[in-house]
Order: C-alpha cells, then structure tokens, then sequence
C-alpha cells in the first residue's frame, strides 16, 4: 500500500463524491468531505485520545468482535496514519461535552472547530471502484446468525485467524471463548440465491473458504473442517491445485450438498442435509461459518445517480464483454467488484486497466498536473564522517515482539561500536514510523541506519526512501531480517531466537559501517512497445498504447489477425464475436503509431528495460531489427485437441468450436437429432492437463442454449465435475436448467464412456442421483475441450520468463502483480497468462498495456545501484571477467595500449561473479563489497573473530 | 479521480500517478485499504495481506 | 544413530553439539525462499545466520575460509 507516498496522488478521506459534471477530459466533482477531527499533520498516533475517551464504541474493522474508542485508528498501518474520531459516538461532538481527548493530546491535533467541506474538482476522467457491499443481514439470520453466537460470518472468521485481530489469531467460540473441535463452512450465502435476489456467484467464497480453513488448521492441527459446496468453484490460475493440495494436507472434508438452516443443540450447532443420491444427514458442530457474498456496493444507486450510469439487474455498473472497463458514459471507468464480483488479481487488473483507458483519454495532458518530488541534496560531509550509526527494531506488532525480546535486542544494539541512536518502533513501516525515523535522522546526525525488521526484499525501497528524504543515500541502510527468517521460523524457541536477532543486527551495523553512498544511475527509454501476439489481447494492448501516444510494433506469427477470437462465434455473453474482431482489428488498422507485421515470430531479443533490440523473422527468410523500451507479451493458448471419447473416429463427436462453427453455417445438421451430450472437463483438471480452463462450463451453457433454441425438442445433457459458472454467468446455468437441460454430475474415478455402435454412439455415465448407469443414445457428443498453452519454450528461453507447471508464462506476483513478468520491462496478458474469457483477456490487455505505458511515459529508468565497478588502475585486461559474465554486462574496451574491463551499468544484475574470479581483486561491487561481507562473517563471531589468525 | 480507496482504487491511483497524472482519491472511511486491510492471509499462497 | 532427522537431531543435542552455522543466501532465491518459510511459518533450528548475497557467484572461497576461521562449524550456501 504505497499510495501514501506518492505526491500525486491526494488522499481524501471520509468523503463521498456528490455530484459530477461535464465531459470526458473536463469534468467538475463535486466532493463532500466530512471532518475527522483530528489534524493529520499533527496527529502523531500515540494513542493517548483512545486511552482516555470514555465512549466505547463496537470496532468495525475487527467486524465489531473487538471494542475501541471514539477516536481511533482503524489499523496500525492504516493510511492516513492518524488518528480520526468516530462523530456519530463522540459526547463533545453531540452533546458538547466531555473534551477529554483533546486535554490529553500533547500534539495537539485535536481539533473540534473543523466542519465539512465541500470540494470542486477538475478532473478528466473518473474510475469508480466502490468495492462490494454486504449481504443483507436477513438473508444470515436465516442460517442462525444474530441468535445463535457460534455462527459467524467469514468476514469475522477472518478478523479470529488473525495475529493482529481481536483474539490475536486464537480462534475461538464467542459463546464461551473456548476453541471449537468441529467447524462447517456453509457456501453460497447471499449467493446462487434468487430468494435474496443475488442470483449470481460470488466468485471468491469458495477460494476464501479453503483458505480460512486452511489457516484455522495450521493454528489448531486438530481442528475438524467440513465445508458444504454446491460446486467447488476454484477456477482461478493455480487456484485448482491449490484446492488440492490443502484438501490432502490438511484433510478438510467436502460434502456436495447445500444446507437450508442450522440449529442449536444442547450449546452446539446441528447441521441437516441432504446428500447427492438423496439420502439425508445430520451433524452437530461447535462452530458454524457463514461463507457471505459479495453483494452490489451499498451506494451502488447512489453513485449511478450521480454519475449518471447504467446498473445491471444485480446493481452492479453494466459493462460489455468487448470493453468490460467502460460504464455507459465516456470518461467514466470502473474497476474492481462493482464491475461484477471478482477476486484480487483480477480487480487489481481491471484497475490498471481502467488507468490504461483513462491514460487512453488524457494522453494530451500527461504530466501538466502533476508535481515531482524533489529530495533534498545529499550531504556528502555527513556521509563522509565517521559511521554515526541508529538502529530500530521493529515488533512489527506482535509479529518480532511476540518471540523475541525487542527491547534486549535494542539494548544489546546500544553497545554496538558505532551506533549513537537505537529504538524500537512499534510498526517500523508504518507512516508515523518513518516520519519519526527521518526525524531522528535529522536530530542526530545519523550516516548510517540498520532497519532490523522483515526483508529487504519488501521492505528496503520503504525505507531508502525515508534516508533520501533527509539528504542521505539510500545505499547507506541495512536491514537485518528478524521477521521472517527469525521470530516467524522459531516461534517456539524464543530465547535461542533472541539470541539470533542480536547476532543478526551486530552482524548488519558491521557491514552498515562500511557502506558507501552510491550514484542512483538511470537509462533513457526507447519510446517504442513491441507487442507479441495479434489476438483479442495483443490488439487491445496495442491499441491502448497507440491512443496513449506511444509507437508500437506488432507482431502476429499467422497471416491475420485475430487469434483465437476468429474462431469464436458467440461471446460468452451472447454477443456476435465477429463484430467484436472486426471492431478490435479495425481500431488497429486506422492507428497510424502501429505497424503490424504478419507471419512474423520472434528470434531473438537482446537488452534491458528502456532498451531491447529484438529481431523478427518475416516469413521464411526476411529478418527485420526492432528497437523498443518495453514488450508485452499477449502469444495466447489453442483449444486443446481431445484424445479420448472417440473423437477423431466418429463424425458425432465434436469439440464445443466446432460446434459452434457449424451452427454458424445452419441447422440442416440437427435435422434428425435427439439427444445432445455434452462432457466437460474434457483434458482439463486432471484429465490430461492439470489446470482448469475456466470457461468450458460457461461455454458449454450457452451453447447449449442455442441449440435448445434453434431445435426446442432437443435432449440436452451436460456430464460435469463441478458446474463453474462464477459471477453473472450463473443466470446461464440457471436458465439452462429451466429450459430442461439435464445437468449430471460424475467423478474422475467414474468417467463417462463414449461408445460406438453398429448405428451411431451411445455415452454411458453413472448418474449418482439414481445410483445407476445412464445410457444416452446420442446424435452428437459435444466435448469441452479445455485450453491448452503454446508450446511457449522456446520463447520462454529468448526472454528468460518462467513458466508455471502448466505451460502458461508466470507472473511477477500472482496478486499485486498481474500483468508483470519477473523479467523489467516485460508484461503479460490474454491466454499467454492462462484460460480465460475474452472480457477478461480483453481487461487484462489494458492492464498490461498501462504497466508497459509507465517506463515509456517516464522516459526515464532507474538501475539498481548495486552494479559492479571496476578499478581500471590494477585491471590488467585478463577477460575473465567478460568471459564468465551471464548477462553479457561487462567488456574490454581499449584504453591506450592496453585493454580494460568496463561495466555496462544498465545490463548489470550486481551478481558479483567478476568480482569472485577477478584474480586482482579490482572489481568492487556496490553495497556488497569483499570488505562489508568480510565485516559481517568477522561480525559472525561475538568476538568480532578475534580469536581468529589474524592474517 | 478515483472513486474508492480499496485494492482496485488504490491500484488504480498508483498507476495514473506513475503515467504522468494527478490523481484524487476518494474514500468515504477514515482510511484506504478496503477490505483487503481486514484480511488476514490471501488464497491460494498465503501472503500476507499487508 | 538413528536415520530419523528429529530423532538424530536430538541425538545431537544430547550430545551437545549445537553447531554454528553460517549461510551466504542469494537474494533471488535462497533468500527469498527463506522468506517464504517464514511467511509459511515452517520451524527450523536457529542454528544459522544469515549473509544476503545477490547470486551466489559472489561467494568467494576466501569468505567460506574466513567464516570458518571465525568459528563456524558449517557453513551453508543457497542459490
């Protein structure tokens, strides 16, 4: 959450936008602004104010199972870090009494004199990205909530499994605050319930509901789980596997059945269900768990009014497949669950790529608006005296403190040599932290700082940022890791732990008093985006960077452009997907800044962020050289081509696109047709590849559909594993039902059987309803073959990107980072990425194409400093350097007479392997110099190896 | 202007400040995080949230 | 002695030898797959400290020698 940092980006907290008018690129918001009564600048977050206010109020952050204070704080690392003050229970703010609060505040900050605001912004475009709202409290009342006390919704749950929740992570019955043995899990609350009227699917419970019990049997191994599905619905990238895995590791049991009321027993809960083949089945558990919804934002009205946009029947903002970000006025995007209940990765997709669109709109004004930080100079003298170390150890709230003894630590750090400042931040990451720490910076004259705290892997950009603020380098910070790789890994061993923190932070204040400031080098970019893969994904992209002013390449290995989406008839939601392509490539075409080359592939790719050269193969034997800073990549997935079910050996069995395709061309086909199967999961999870490919279901649904509805008298079956159509896909599969398709669930271990006969096939399936075999004379048998991944190794290697076990390319960060690869300067999008609908290729798209836009608008990129420098005076020019260097970052270049070895800064990883084999030794790497690593072994030692031979 | 201080707006925010824009964002609580700042560890790797 | 590692590891510690250990972690994978043991909270001894190297081509013999002079007992490179 680093949104607190930026300088553009201005904060406006309990606000509320009241009005909006105008047109795209010029729109007037007005926004209400209600006060906190506590001045942020001020507020240094001691919390004195809640220690003293006499009014308790129910903790909503700890889903009100906790209590606090009119003037609070939600969460220790809540952003704005200050304190705020809860109007409707303050006494001074109702009644004008009490005041206590404002007495006991030293800052000051207190301030009952501001009123509500109302501001007028100049905006151009506006995102809305409400989030969800919750489920009627009626539709949990039903299911014991509010009357019996040991039912508890998942949001609770959540607040109980949590270290810095009420109960710190203990979980326990709010009856008696006992731990429960037995807990169900109850799915679909709030949703597939056309009684609420939230007839869709949340998309998320059943993965929030694995893991909620996943983290309840790590904290109590001996925790009895069941969770009640009608579907398992865990179709997200990795998701299936991870399902797996927490089902065998943590043995949580799964019943198919959906349970209509809970009641008490005796203090405990009785569950009545029926199962699968009709039989009934009770049991008593000591904790039920209410798997709620995701339902339309509360406001959701309020802000279509507003706005002036159109809702779906679910009120949620009505999107279209082909642009899911735009609402139904221009200028206006959305993002996120308001655009129809999804998870994280992909609302934080949908964000960047409601950026994308409006970066698309406002591409003329870019970097008018805004300001640029400028830190102060460095101060060289400072940096150049003696070390004048501080050190912070952080609890990290309970995080450090809760194994290890923070304030010995501390204390032991005092008398480290050097170090003339030392505390022990409660959060040391959070606002008020790193203010106070600039502060001390400043106060003491501090040269070197040592964070010890979590990983620098995550944390040390934080704070380097806090050092660059006062003046000093960033390269003088060590942190010293005594989260997780210390008080996390031996939480039973607190002493032994301690002790290991405080070898730790002697060994970083040894190194920090050898750190050097280093030059922060940057790159220019070259302002040309090369996009690999000329399907739904690749033009989207292609075509947002070209509206946001950038040059783009565009290279499609077949004749055409199109992908998988010309082979597609209908979108998932019915639409004419011709329309959709002939739209997508006509956007392409009219761009002056892209040029598109057919029948071309990659063959190489040489360079950095800012700075690549790649070469394309046209054809057989044209090669063309192509200049770029960033590229994306967009190379898509196949149909999966089915080796079973007699397909390939009877004219009967077809896969769901060429069902498609020919009832594109006509009818005459099902002139004589009866029954139809179709099958899913056809290579799909387990089958034959291990993921799931998300939209067969859905697929299968509506193709179904249509040809229920060119031949009415048609018997439809559809043999399934789990029925997976997530969010408003649902209404599908609900209308298919009403229209009388029969859905019939199998195991893998009982698959169907496709069986030729002497006239046509027949499809046997054991059907668990009946508990007998079904045998369904068909005239056709539809197969939902899964989506199957390039054969991406190859390109893999070029670009050195990882893939999953699976086939498809690996993201940075499966949750906060999409759309990027673990490669600067690559991005991912569309079926490249894994299975998915063409919406959410198309919203992925977007999102990469404004990740790829950042480096190309900033024109600029910054290297990590920690490269390699090499002393040209004692290089005697061996090449041994050059030779063994992996990322081709180093040279020999003549100087005079003789060679020398140089640095190519940008191309440099700081991995140190000249450094090692250099046999002078001239080769220095920054941050990680021999005498600063010698420091930290010597450091090792408590003695500082004295006892060593001192050589 | 975003409208909404949860993961999506807050990601939102971030990446148009990064392309060149000044953004507003807009929260009706007392502090950004959304949800997300109520949840504990995420599906399927177990990240913290934070 | 036993093949079973928690049965040999208190075998060790019967006979006393807690041993010092010295690990050089590369940052992109060592490192931060230590991390991700504890974000885990997998339990391991707390025999070992922990040098951040950015690739273990870093590690040059001369450290090895160095940590063992200076009292370890094992020393552990990760990348």
């Amino acid at each position: 959450m680093e949104a607190g940092r930026s300088p553009n980006i201005e904060i406006l907290t309990n606000a509320s936008l009241n009005a909006i008018e105008g047109k795209p690129g010029a729109f007037k918001a007005k926004v209400y602004q209600a006060p906190r009564y506590i001045n942020e600048d001020l507020c240094t977050a001691c919390g004195m104010c809640t220690m003293y206010c006499p009014r308790p109020i129910a903790d909503t952050y700890n889903e009100r199972l906790d209590i606090t204070r009119a003037p609070h704080i939600d969460y220790a690392q809540a952003i704005p870090s200050s304190y705020y003050i809860d109007a409707k229970a303050c006494l001074r703010v109702n009644y004008s009494t009490c005041n206590l609060c404002a007495q006991t505040c030293t800052a000051g900050a207190i301030d009952f004199s501001q009123q509500p605001k109302e501001l007028t912004l100049d905006v151009g475009a506006v995102i809305l990205a409400p989030g969800f709202g919750r489920v009627d409290r009626e539709v949990l009342e039903k299911f014991g909530y509010g009357t019996y006390p040991d039912v508890v919704t998942s949001y609770e749950f959540e607040r109980l499994t949590c270290a810095s929740g009420p109960t710190e992570g203990h979980i326990v019955r709010p009856s008696d605050n006992r731990p429960p043995k037995k807990i169900a899990f109850l799915q679909c609350i709030g949703s597939r319930d056309e009684t609420c009227g939230n007839g869709y699917c949340s998309s998320v419970c059943c993965m929030y509901a694995i893991k909620e019990a996943s983290v309840a049997k790590d904290h109590e191994p001996d925790l009895d789980i069941s969770i009640f599905f009608m579907d398992v619905r865990t179709q997200g990238k990795g998701f299936d596997d991870a399902r797996k895995r927490a089902q065998d590791k943590y043995g949580i049991k799964v019943h198919r059945a959906r349970v209509p009321r809970v009641e008490q027993i005796e203090g405990r809960l009785a569950l009545t269900w029926t199962n699968e083949d009709g039989s009934h089945e009770s049991e008593i558990f000591d904790m039920v768990v209410l798997s709620e919804g995701l339902a339309s934002p509360e406001d959701a009205e309020k802000i279509a009014g507003v706005a002036g946009i159109e809702l779906n029947h679910y009120q949620f903002c009505k999107t279209s497949v082909g642009s899911p970000l735009a609402t139904s006025k221009e200028g206006i995007l959305v993002a996120g669950a308001f655009q129809g209940p999804k998870d994280i990765p992909e609302s934080v997709t949908q964000a960047s790529g409601a950026a994308a669109i409006a970066s698309e709109l406002l591409a003329d004004c870019r970097n008018e608006k805004t300001v640029t930080v400028t830190y102060p100079e460095e101060r060289a003298d400072l940096q150049a005296q003696e070390p004048r170390i501080g050190i912070f150890v952080c609890h990290c709230g309970v995080n450090i403190s809760g194994v290890i003894d923070v304030k010995a630590v501390r204390d032991y750090a005092a008398s480290l040599p050097g170090v003339v400042l030392y505390d022990d931040p409660l959060y040391s990451c959070s606002q008020d932290a790193l203010k106070a720490i600039a502060e001390k910076i400043k106060e003491n004259d501090l040269n070197r700082v040592v964070i010890a705290a979590c990983s620098p892997r995550t944390h040390e950009p934080l704070f380097q940022e806090t050092l660059r603020s006062v003046g000093l380098n960033p390269a003088l910070i060590e942190m010293a890791n005594i989260r997780d790789q210390c008080s996390w890994v031996h939480a039973q061993e607190p002493e032994e732990a301690t002790e290991k923190a405080k070898d730790l932070v002697r060994m970083a204040a040894a190194k920090a008093r050898l750190l050097e400031p280093l030059e922060q080098p940057t790159v220019p970019v070259t302002p040309v985006a090369l996009v690999l893969g000329g399907g739904a994904a690749g033009m989207s992209a292609a075509s947002s960077l070209a509206d946001q002013g950038f040059e783009v390449v565009l290279v499609e290995k077949e004749k055409a452009l199109g992908g998988n989406l010309s082979r597609l008839t209908w979108t998932l939601d019915g639409d004419d997907a011709a329309r959709v392509l002939k739209d997508m490539v006509a956007r392409v075409k009219k761009n002056k800044r892209i040029k598109v080359m057919t029948g071309a592939t990659l063959q190489s790719i040489s360079g950095y962020v800012g700075n690549f050269t790649s070469t394309i193969a046209v054809g057989r034997k044209k090669t063309e050289i192509v200049n770029h800073g960033v590229v994306i990549l967009a190379t898509g997935g196949k149909e999966y081509k089915p080796l079973s079910y007699a397909y390939g050996e009877s004219s009967r069995v077809l896969t769901q696109l060429e069902l498609e395709e020919k009832l594109q061309r006509g009818k005459g086909f099902l002139k004589n047709a009866k029954n139809v199967v179709m099958i899913q999961c056809v290579g799909s999870r387990g089958d034959d590849m291990a993921h799931c490919s998300r939209l067969c279901c859905t697929q299968a649904v509506k193709n179904a559909l249509k040809l229920k509805e060119t031949k009415p008298d048609l018997r439809i079956f559809i043999l399934y594993r789990d029925m997976r159509t997530y969010g408003f896909y649902e209404d599908l599969y609900r209308e298919a039902r009403k229209q009388g398709i029969i859905f019939v669930r199998y195991t893998p271990d009982r698959k169907p059987e496709v069986l030729k006969q002497s006239r046509g096939i027949k499809v046997r399936v054991f059907d668990r309803l009946i508990g007998e075999e079904l045998n369904i004379p068909a005239s056709l048998v539809v197969l939902s073959s899964g989506i199957a991944p390039m054969e991406n190794q190859e390109l893999s290697q070029i670009l050195k990107a990882p893939l999953t076990s699976d086939g498809f390319f690996l993201e940075a960060h499966a949750k906060l980072r999409p759309v990027e690869l673990s490669v600067d300067g690559v991005y991912l999008c569309g079926l490249a990425h894994g299975p998915k609908s063409l919406e959410e290729s198309v919203a992925q798209a977007k999102a990469a194409a404004a990740k790829a836009a950042i480096p190309l608008a900033k024109g600029r990129v910054a290297v990590a400093p920690i490269v390699s420098r090499v002393n040209k005076d004692q290089c005697i020019g061996c090449g041994l350097c050059e030779a063994l260097c992996p990322f081709n970052a180093i040279r020999l270049v003549k100087e005079g007479k003789r060679k020398k070895a140089e640095t190519i800064t940008a191309s440099c990883k700081g991995c140190g392997i000249c450094a090692t084999r250099c046999p002078t030794l001239c080769i220095s790497m920054g941050g990680f110099t021999d005498e600063a690593i010698m420091a930290q072994i010597h450091a090792f030692s408590p003695d500082g190896c004295k006892g060593g031979d001192g050589s | 202007m975003v409208l909404g201080g949860g993961v999506t707006g807050v990601q939102a925010a971030l990446d148009l400040a990064e392309l060149g824009y000044y953004v507003y964002l807009v929260e009706k609580k007392a502090s950004i995080g959304g949800v997300m700042a109520q949840l504990d560890k995420t599906f399927p790797t177990n990240d913290c949230s934070i | 002695m036993s093949n079973n590692p928690e049965i040999k590891e208190k075998e060790m510690a019967q006979d006393g030898f807690d041993p010092r250990i010295l690990g050089f972690f590369c940052h992109w994978c060592c490192y931060a797959a230590a991390d991700a043991a504890g974000v885990s909270r997998y339990q391991y001894p707390p025999n070992v400290r922990v040098i951040r190297v950015m690739c273990t081509g870093r590690i040059d013999t001369r450290f090895i020698l160095e940590a063992f002079k200076c009292g370890a007992d094992g020393v552990f490179t990760g990348g």
